[in-house]
């Protein structure tokens, strides 16, 4: 049996389909049409899909979506309804789409897959959670998820065991984590619901001592962190609920100056700010999953939601907390729903038995040897035949000793924005300039945009101050060590 | 005859564009109505009545901001809803 999982038009969207209760492919539509974090319907991804099993899509018993948008839009309606009259210029902007695209889901899905067959809608932090849980090693696990919104919800924490999964409270809307990160996103110049991963990486070069930090004091302003990790936000500090950026003047006043402009320079004063974003972040998340440990009492936990994809934090979760096993999937933002929502359907609803773990994340299009040669010839790019793959992996090692830069295609694309291993690029990581030359030369990008260094397991605790035996996150980038 | 060409996918570029703001301005007045009407009357008499949509005050006096979510496997007819 097949079952295909959608996700869409908020950000990351993507399909996943599963046959028999295993994964067989999933990808994210920006890797087809080339526009990163893609919102529009995964029309690419999904003929992908489909086609790697050599089937059409009237093979397909479910289509799942990944969240119920009359939810969502009741939701966006109750912000319009509370904020009239500040929230006109978004109700006139937001509007069309509602009306054009995300009410319109099922009419989309029937017209252009052409599928006549059942569609279920899935709550959007249940696929966040079954997108973690049903994949995992794990047979009894705490779950948490927090991402910026769902329909309502923005943070939760439930139990899943066996094939059921039982989310057991919430923190809803305006109060989120996920957007408190935005927000300081969009405060330092970065563009949101994409670059947060920069201030994540931005965070190291500013004071991480909560004493000394100035910034931290003024961000604890904002939000109230309970003892048990829940929290709400004094909201005067956010305009997200009624209009179309995040930072208020308030905030921005706390702050010590106006947004930071794109192009300008990142101050000290900025990496601070990052600092104490990523500490107030940390503080809440290790705070909730002792609350969660306590309520569940259970050894595993999973993560999933966009702020799963927050690495440094993921890093401090065992060593902080009394849970001892973690599992995050690859892709835990939005886009990983889709695999989420396939597998809530398969093993949840219908009550199949679980049988899959995901181990690796290279669920995406593979090409073969034939291919390649056939697309370099085409467009007459040089290159050199190995007779097999010791000689491959003996003539990179030495580029990359020489301190070359290597790009490294291999086998089916990740899942998930990490690269590991099958689209990479590879440097010396002995190299003290190999940062510098990376970001400036090969990436063009800001200087201090980090690379993860690739080690064997077993060297692992000779190099880095990691988790003992090193958690499975850490084989996807999700777990940041020193 | 190429000029005829680009002539004519001018002329439906500039018919496409027309059309966009047309829809733009229709669009607009419409949910301007909509708007201050659905939403403005709405959200007026709900405010007399003390009805909030959003939770958006602080209750710095609580001990736990946590509410129940109680989310768990449903009928699969749930599931066909989009609510």
């Amino acid at each position: 049996m097949y079952v295909l999982g959608i996700s869409c038009y908020y950000h990351d969207a993507s399909a996943a389909l599963l046959k028999d209760g295993v994964v067989v492919a999933a990808a994210e539509e920006e890797r087809f049409t080339r526009k990163k974090h893609d919102i529009s319907f995964p029309a690419n991804a999904i003929k992908y899909c489909l086609e790697s099993q050599n089937i059409s899509i009237d093979k397909v018993k479910y289509v799942g979506f990944y969240e119920k948008p009359l939810l969502k839009f009741e939701r966006v309606m109750s912000q319009h309804l509370e904020m009239f009259p500040l929230s006109f210029k978004t109700f006139l902007s937001s509007t069309p789409s509602w009306i054009n695209e995300k009410l319109r889901v099922m009419k989309k899905i029937r017209k252009t897959l052409k599928y006549k067959g059942d569609v279920l809608f899935i709550e959007h932090h249940l696929a966040h959670a079954a997108s973690s849980f049903l994949v995992s090693p794990f047979k009894k696990a705490a779950i948490l998820t927090v991402d910026g919104v769902g329909e309502w919800t923005t943070t939760a924490y439930g139990i899943g065991e066996g094939k059921d999964i039982h989310l057991m409270k919430e923190i809803k809307f305006p109060h989120s984590l996920g957007l408190l990160y935005s927000t300081i996103t969009a405060y330092l110049g970065f563009t949101v619901n994409n670059a947060e991963y920069k201030v994540m990486g931005l965070s190291p070069y500013g004071n991480m001592n909560k004493k000394t930090n100035p910034y931290y004091g003024k961000l604890k302003k904002i939000i109230d962190i309970k003892e048990d990790g829940s929290y709400k936000f004094d909201m005067s500090y956010f305009v997200y609920h009624y209009k179309d950026r995040m930072p208020s003047k308030k905030l921005c006043n706390l702050l010590g100056g106006p947004i930071r402009t794109a192009e300008s320079e990142l101050t000290q004063r900025h990496k601070d700010i990052s600092a104490a974003l990523q500490s107030v972040y940390e503080e809440a998340l290790l705070k909730m999953l002792n609350h969660v440990y306590k309520e569940t009492r259970c050894e595993n936990v999973v993560i999933a939601g966009g702020c799963g994809l927050n690495s440094v934090a993921n890093g401090k979760i065992l060593s902080n907390t009394q849970f001892k096993n973690i599992w995050i999937q690859p892709a835990s933002g939005d886009g990983g729903t889709s695999i989420g929502v396939v597998s809530y359907i398969y093993h949840t609803i219908l009550g199949c038995k679980r049988n899959y773990q995901l181990k690796d994340a290279y669920l995406g299009p593979g090409f073969s040897t034939k291919e390649i040669k056939k697309f370099l010839d085409k467009n007459k790019i040089g290159y050199s035949k190995f007779k097999n793959d010791k000689d491959i992996i003996k003539t990179t090692a030495k580029l990359v000793h020489e301190n070359h830069v290597v790009g490294w295609f291999q086998g089916g694309m990740e899942w998930g924005p990490r690269a590991l291993g099958s689209r990479s690029i590879l440097a010396n990581p002995c190299n003290p300039k190999a940062q510098d030359l990376l970001n400036a030369k090969v990436k063009h990008r800001e200087k201090f945009r980090p690379f993860a260094p690739v080690v064997c397991e077993d060297d692992a605790l000779k190099y880095f101050e990691c988790d003992e035996p090193t958690p499975e996150p850490t084989d996807f980038m999700l777990m940041v060590y020193q | 005859m190429s000029k005829l060409k680009d002539f004519f996918k001018g002329f439906k570029e500039g018919m496409h564009s027309f059309g966009s703001n047309v829809t733009a301005i229709i669009n607009s007045s419409l949910l301007t109505i909509v708007y201050l009407i659905g939403v403005g009357l709405t959200s007026i008499f709900a405010k007399l009545f003390g009805k909030h949509f959003l939770d958006i005050k602080l209750a710095k006096k609580k001990n736990s901001y946590w509410s129940d979510l109680d989310l768990k496997k449903k009928p699969i007819d749930e599931y066909y809803r989009q609510f």
